[in-house]
């Protein structure tokens, strides 16, 4: 029987067109996405190779994502149709056994979904033999690649989710009950997303996605490029244990859908019936007069209609269980990413209510989903349950109908919003956070999310209707919100062609909405115009009565052609293409547009033109003298004043290449040199101008150049591309703005991949340690040594404006905000330029002023900033030199950009970042406040004090040095658990950042601008360097590093020579830490194979410990090669102590000489558990099995 | 007020041609349109009722166009479609009330005076909180003929009404449509010979989209009247029957086949005169157009 039902099901499956649709689509999507651009779906980065296995794997685990879908079409109709088609009744009276009949439909039903699913690695194996593929981005061909991923995770993946479906679909009898499970799932997934980012819980996400991408994830995090390209994707570990997991959760499902399962038709309610009341006045309808009532059919007849449909269909829509399970799953959703808000180091941040705000945008999805869902749902609302013929015959105007399902639909998300809010504001005050702002929550979400939803749902009304096709409908509108997406990779990456563009931006508390309101708004007008035209059109077009083709529809139509529709068309018309001009006019013409190909071009030719001038001699700057008046309130600024240029080489230079900033908003008004000069050259594309001296600057010379710019906004962009520097309150930029000297490498495409397509040499991302061009220049560039600087600025009434150096005079004119800064002493060529309006807190440290420039009602951390510039100067003036200015300032800047930066005695300070951190506890929460602001502290040290030479390793004397430094002042204010919390993060993000290297991995002394490396890598390797040596001895180095090379011009120093310091504080017997640490990279796979413990007498304890070491040396892809071990490694026990945590009652480097080791132990208290680098000094791929638990055993 | 349909035509997208040149006069009261399943009742009357376009042709109603004034008759018309369904969710009270906004019956207190009043007279009083989606096949019948008397309408238009009732409720239903019928235009469309048979002033019969009688029944009975002729035979017989016979209906009648001759003198000796009835009337209509199809 079961043969029967399963041939039977393949029979009746084989005729069914969708089937093989189904499979054309996901081949097509599988083989465009690996040999056009038009389909995107993960993909090969840098080095990796375009079909290596994880590539393939990833794509194939996306795609089986997108094959839930049609799992869920599959699947869910298996028993359902019997159902749907009215078929149970004769089919359930027929002698079949149910067992047979559930696994007859369903694993026939699976076969024929896996045959779709075949599509996935096919479309893949098609797509990688393909004949246009480059064969140097390709590794041989070989079918694990494919199938391997197919069998581990999409046959899996369609067995559970086959099995969810096909359960709903037989057990509730309803198709809307199959969806929903659908988004459970996808519930599920998301919210393990935010699980994921938690360092500490990736395990536990890596479990519970029930599509295994997480496990797959977490696998193979930390693969290089070079594992990526040779290993295939394992069938073990957390692959193997989510796996299991999740078939086993498919057959517990298929177990209870068994027993669940009733072959009778009609089934017993769960609920009870209630009791109908019987009336007991007997009615007898004979004798029942029908009254007489007036008909209206008034205009405002037509409006109270309106309103009661409205509500009509409102309820209607929060009556469905469906609905319910939607927001109900995405609430949820809400609260589960509400645990984890705002984390940076595992420390949340205050519940603003942007942070929030950012949290409820998760719902989106929710709301696009039912949006899609329900405006499909109330068009066909009559039609579905066969009730259309009667309301069609209504005497009501034609619009009323679809226009009250709309409203019906507004009143949901209003509702709904006003649900979010208080969703929002009940776990502000879980947090204990009561500063409700309803103004920001009702100005966001009342305007752009409604925005967002209305256009959504009457352009997906509008395709319902057209269509006409309840299913087909669905189809159609999800196909082209997808189609949408690609838009900009085919070209169309303007925002008029990006439905819905025009976003309101970020919320700042500084500077609230600032400048993005007036693009939003003219975009949604464009957009409102463009949806409400399709909705009149949808008007026409609807179907009223048991018309459904389409020239038919017309036919009925024309007669609603009445003078306020064709009015309402006209005029959404000319509302759209006017507001689509007035757009263009501003985006285009009073801005300047370029696209991606454009952008890329401009900067190949570039590079193509120019390059010949990179190492043509310039004068350097060594005076800066400027007046800059910044006018918030416009966007504007004009910066004037002038340069003292010197040669400093030993020829004359007599060409003077000028590099003015090639942004649209700025204009050079003039610039101009003491003496005669004419111009030799101009490339008006790049503004680059080479100006010819009648007489050169003899070297030792100096002369002067004067010159104005202006910044002006006109207009306005796409929120997305405006500018975020200039603005209303927090403007914040560098001298990036005003001119500079010669050719500017950073302006050069960088990717190796892209600069073959584009025809340009390979790269090298920065100088040899070596070159002496690059000694010559220090790390911010070659238009300076240090400078003099002076500069007076002006803002509007009620900012401040802050520069480096110390403030001169301070004065009111013309109703401006004037402030004379000047720098006593020579600093780098590097300064910011601020205003806003701050509230200021103040206090001395050893005569040195410190100063923090707040937003009003941001003074959480204040104090924390305070406390960490008073406590690293101090660290850092014992430990190295002495502090070189009278002052400290730290100021605030808005959220557009999150990070904090060090200019001379400035640090201007992100609103995302430290400002709204929330530290709950400081034995346990990284004080990353505390962090950043010694780390940016340090390098007035790092950075300022000590300028580095541009060259390969650069960073590692000012950010890594930042780095270490930091973590001194931490480590003497804090717990050891928490540094050890801080160096899990910085381990993990190092090992994850070497995972998507894109050129090549380089050891820490000549690192390439890569931040796992210069930050993450270095505060490891500093960490336990300073282990080894002693902290007292890696200071001296840094102190004597300092003292050569403080405030020296040109020739600067190089890793070269910090190392060389460190090597006269390193004994012999340790000198291999420097090669493993700074020269090479490498790493340990250290583990606890087993340990235990006897007890030997009162308070004595002996621990056995058996470990395996070994030591890899990696190359730039992450090859590793093992190398011998000849180490000093710690070996730790852990007791308890009197509160009851771990704490370490033994901890000692051991020499390991070999892989395998046993060490005997003898302690003083009970020993809990022991490892070897139990606290993680050393780089290890496998941190979590360092250390394990003791068990008894008598030896 | 008459309604006067002229030359329409309709066919519809498969092919099928569901009106042939239909040309009728309908005047007030009672009108019955009998025709069997797939004739093209309801094709008729979804045009009537301003739910389906027409070819070519017109309708006009008094001075409403109804091809073009849809709004206009609208205004006046009750409709019960032939197939209909109701919001499950929902009990018969608030949706009857619903649909009473949507008929214009804007005042409160009146609209739910004139629900009640319905609801009571259709029997559906005691279930009127029920979801509806409780409701039996007659009880939803009921409710489709209680919304299709909202606001006093001018023109009714119901298709097979009576389907799914039982005998009590279909007399009733009938009683109350002939008390309606008096000075509204009431189109009843059915199979059941009896309907039309027991209210109908006026009638047609319809099949395959064409108009194949108008009149009153009663002069279509006359016209019949004493050449219906009836012979029980056996059952090995009457394939010959069939061949020999123009017969006009088989039936069995204890379990014997009874068939039914139209004819102006007695076929043979077996066969019986009987009084002619409506039903008579129908099938030779129905049968002479099959005949008539097939010798074309």
């Amino acid at each position: 029987m079961f043969k029967n039902i399963f041939l039977f099901e393949l029979k009746y499956r084989k005729a069914r067109a969708a089937n093989y649709i189904y499979f054309a689509i996901m081949f097509l999507f599988c083989l465009l996405a690996v040999t056009t651009d038009v389909v995107r779906i993960g993909g090969a980065v840098g080095q990796v190779k375009e079909n290596a296995p994880i590539v393939i794997g990833q794509m194939i685990v996306i795609m089986g994502f997108f094959m839930t879908l049609i799992s869920s079409a599959i699947m869910g109709v298996a028993v359902l149709r019997d159902f749907e088609h009215n078929t149970e009744a004769i089919l359930f009276s027929t002698p079949i056994k149910k067992f047979h009949y559930l696994m007859g439909r369903y694993w026939g039903s699976l076969v024929i979904l896996l045959l779709v699913a075949a599509s996935l690695p096919i479309g893949f194996m098609i797509g990688d033999l393909w004949p246009t593929r480059e064969a140097d981005r390709l590794l041989p061909f070989n079918l694990l690649t494919y199938w391997q991923p197919f069998c581990i995770f999409v046959v899996p993946n369609m067995f559970f989710t086959g099995a969810i479906f096909f359960a709903s679909g037989a057990l509730s009898r309803k198709s809307i009950v199959i969806y929903t499970q659908g988004i459970m799932l996808l519930v599920l997934y998301i919210g393990t997303s935010s699980l994921l980012r938690d360092i500490e819980q990736k395990e536990i996400a890596a479990m519970l996605d029930p599509f295994g991408v997480r496990a797959f994830n977490f696998y193979t995090q930390y693969w290089t490029p070079g594992e990526r390209n040779t290993l295939q994707i394992p069938f073990e570990g957390y692959i193997l244990y989510n796996r299991l997991l999740w078939v086993g959760v498919g057959i517990l499902i298929l177990v209870i859908n068994h027993f669940a399962f009733s072959f009778n038709v009609v089934r017993n309610s769960i609920f009870k019936i209630k009791a109908v009341k019987d009336e007991l006045i007997k009615i007898k309808p004979e004798e029942t007069r029908i009254p007489l009532a007036q008909q209206y059919t008034s205009f405002t007849t037509h409006i109270s209609q309106l309103v009661k449909l409205t509500v009509f269909y409102f309820k209607m829509v929060f009556k469905e269980i469906p609905f319910l399970a939607i927001v109900i799953a995405g609430i949820l959703l809400l609260l589960v990413n509400a645990i984890n808000l705002n984390e940076l180091f595992g420390t949340k941040s205050y519940p603003t209510t942007y942070t929030i705000l950012g949290l409820l945008s998760g719902f989106n999805l929710f709301f696009l989903i039912i949006s899609v869902l329900y405006t499909g749902e109330l068009v066909w609302k009559e039609r579905s349950v066969n009730l259309n013929l009667i309301i069609d015959a209504m005497p009501m105007p034609d619009f009323i109908s679809l226009i009250s399902k709309f409203f019906g639909l507004l009143l949901v998300y209003i509702v709904l919003i006003a649900g979010l809010i208080l969703t929002g504001m009940v776990i502000q005050m879980s947090y204990g956070y009561y500063k409700f702002e309803l103004s920001i929550y009702v100005g966001t979400l009342y305007t752009e999310t409604v925005a967002f939803l209305v256009l959504y749902s009457l352009l997906s009304m509008f395709i319902h209707v057209m269509v006409n096709n309840k299913f087909l409908g669905f189809a159609v509108a999800v196909a082209f919100f997808i189609l949408v997406s690609f838009f900009s990779q085919m070209g169309l990456e303007h925002p008029l062609f990006q439905f819905g563009s025009g976003s309101l931006g970020t919320y700042s508390d500084m500077n609230v909405y600032g400048h993005f309101v007036t693009p939003f708004s003219w975009f949604q007008v464009y957009w409102m115009a463009f949806v409400v035209f399709l909705f009149a059109i949808a008007v026409v077009f609807s179907s009223r009565g048991s018309e459904d083709v389409i020239a038919m529809r017309w036919k009925a139509g024309k007669l609603r052609l009445s003078r306020s529709l064709i009015t309402l068309i006209v005029c959404t018309t000319v509302i759209f293409v006017s507001s689509g001009f007035y757009i263009f006019y501003n985006t285009n013409i009073v801005n300047e547009y370029s696209n991606k190909d454009q952008r890329e071009k401009l900067q190949i030719d570039y590079e193509k033109t120019l390059k010949k001038f990179e190492f043509t001699p310039q004068p350097r700057i060594t005076d800066v003298n400027l007046k800059v008046d910044i006018y918030p309130s416009k966007r504007d600024f004009t910066a004037e004043g002038h340069y003292i240029l010197k040669n400093k080489t030993d020829k004359p230079i007599s060409d003077l290449h000028i590099q003015e900033n090639v942004g649209s908003e700025l204009k050079t008004d003039y610039l101009k040199f003491d003496r005669k000069y004419g111009v030799k050259e101009k490339f008006d594309e790049f503004d680059y101008t080479i100006y010819k001296l009648e007489e050169p600057i003899q070297p030792g010379d100096s002369i002067r150049m004067d010159f104005k710019v202006s910044f002006v906004t006109n207009g306005f962009v796409e929120g997305g591309r405006s500018n975020t520097s200039v603005i209303f309150n927090g403007t914040f930029f560098n001298n990036q703005y005003f001119p500079s000297l010669g050719y500017f490498s950073g302006g050069e495409m960088s990717d190796d991949n892209d600069r073959k397509e584009k025809g340009l040499p390979k790269k090298e991302r920065m100088m040899e340690r070596n070159d002496p061009r690059g000694l010559q220049q220090s790390l911010f560039g070659d238009d300076a040594d240090h400078v003099n600087f002076e500069m007076v600025m002006s803002t509007d009434k009620g900012q401040t404006a802050i520069a480096p150096g110390y403030l001169q005079k301070q004065w009111v004119e013309n109703n401006r905000e004037y402030f004379h800064y000047k720098m006593d002493a020579p600093m780098c060529n590097f300064y910011s330029m601020i205003s806003a309006r701050y509230e200021v807190k103040r206090e001395k440290w050893n005569d040195i002023n410190l100063e923090v420039y707040f937003h009003k009602g941001h003074n959480y951390n204040v104090d924390k900033m305070m406390l960490g510039m008073k406590d690293a100067l101090t660290y850092y003036s014992k430990n190295f030199s002495p502090y070189q200015y009278r002052q400290l300032r730290i100021m605030e800047f808005p959220r557009y950009a999150n990070f904090a930066q060090s200019f001379a005695n400035t640090i201007p300070f992100s609103e995302g970042i430290g400002f709204i951190a929330k530290i709950n506890d400081p034995d346990k929460d990284i004080d990353y406040v505390y962090y950043v602001t010694a780390h940016e502290v340090a390098h007035q040290w790092w950075g300022h004090q000590v300028m580095e030479a541009g060259v390969k390793g650069n960073a590692m004397l000012s950010e890594s040095m930042s780095q270490y430094s930091a973590l001194m002042v931490l480590k003497h204010k804090f717990t050891p658990e928490i540094i050890e919390r801080y160096l899990k993060y910085e381990l993990d993000r190092y090992l994850l950042g070497r995972a998507s290297e894109r050129k090549k991995e380089q050891p820490l002394e000549l690192v390439e601008g890569q931040g796992y490396i210069h930050y993450q890598k270095a505060s490891l390797i500093f960490y336990a360097l300073q282990d080894y040596l002693g902290e007292d001895s890696v200071n001296a180095a840094f102190r004597r590093f300092n003292n050569t090379w403080r405030f020296k011009d040109a020739p600067y120093p190089t890793s070269a020579d910090l190392l060389k310091e460190i090597r006269k504080v390193t004994p012999d017997s340790l000198n291999y830490l420097i090669k493993d640490m700074f020269e090479t990279i490498t790493l340990f796979e250290n583990k606890t194979d087993s340990a235990f413990y006897r007890e030997k007498g009162k308070n004595e304890f002996e621990v056995k410990l058996y470990a395996t070491a070994e030591k890899l040396r990696a190359d730039s892809i992450g090859i590793e090669t093992p190398i011998s071990i000849n180490d000093w490694i710690d070996i730790g026990v852990y007791g308890k102590d009197k509160a009851g945590k771990d704490s370490l009652i033994y901890l000692k480097k051991h020499k390991i000489a070999k892989k395998e080791n046993a060490f005997t132990i003898t302690v003083k208290s009970k020993p809990r558990k022991a490892g070897i680098d139990p606290l993680h000094k050393l780089i290890d791929r496998h941190s979590n099995d360092n250390s394990k638990g003791l068990l008894k055993r008598d030896l | 007020m008459q309604l006067v349909i002229q030359n329409l035509n309709k066919t519809y997208s498969n092919g099928v041609q569901a009106l042939k040149d239909v040309t009728l006069t309908i005047n007030q009261g009672m009108f019955g349109l009998l025709g069997p399943n797939g004739a093209g009742k309801s094709s008729l009357m979804r045009t009537i009722a301003t739910l389906q376009e027409a070819d070519s042709g017109s309708i006009q109603l008094g001075d409403i166009n109804v091809l073009t004034q849809k709004e206009e008759v609208r205004k006046i018309l009750g409709y019960l479609p032939q197939e209909f369904g109701v919001y499950p969710k929902i009990d018969a009270i608030t949706l009857l009330d619903h649909l009473a906004v949507l008929k214009g019956i804007s005042n409160k207190a009146e609209r739910k005076g004139l629900v009640e009043a319905l609801l009571q007279k259709t029997n559906l009083w005691q279930a009127r909180n029920k979801n509806l989606g409780g409701y039996s096949g007659g009880m939803k019948q009921r409710f489709g003929i209680a919304q299709a008397l909202i606001a006093n309408p001018k023109l009714i238009i119901v298709d097979e009404p009576t389907a799914g009732l039982d005998p009590a409720e279909r007399n009733r239903f009938l009683n109350l449509l002939s008390e309606i019928g008096e000075n509204t235009i009431v189109i009843l469309s059915t199979h059941i010979v009896e309907d039309v048979k027991e209210l109908c002033t006026d009638m047609a019969i319809i099949n395959k989209g064409q108009v194949l009688y108008k009149g009153s029944p009663l002069d279509a009975i006359a016209a019949v009247e004493g050449k219906v002729w009836t012979k029980t035979i056996t059952k090995p017989e009457l394939e010959n029957y069939r061949n020999s016979f123009s017969i006009i209906s088989e039936r069995l009648i204890g379990g014997r086949p009874v068939i039914s001759v139209l004819s102006d003198q007695q076929p043979d000796g077996g066969f019986d005169r009987v009084p002619a009835d409506l039903e008579d009337v129908y099938f030779t209509h129905i049968f002479g157009s099959t005949k008539t199809e097939v010798a074309a």
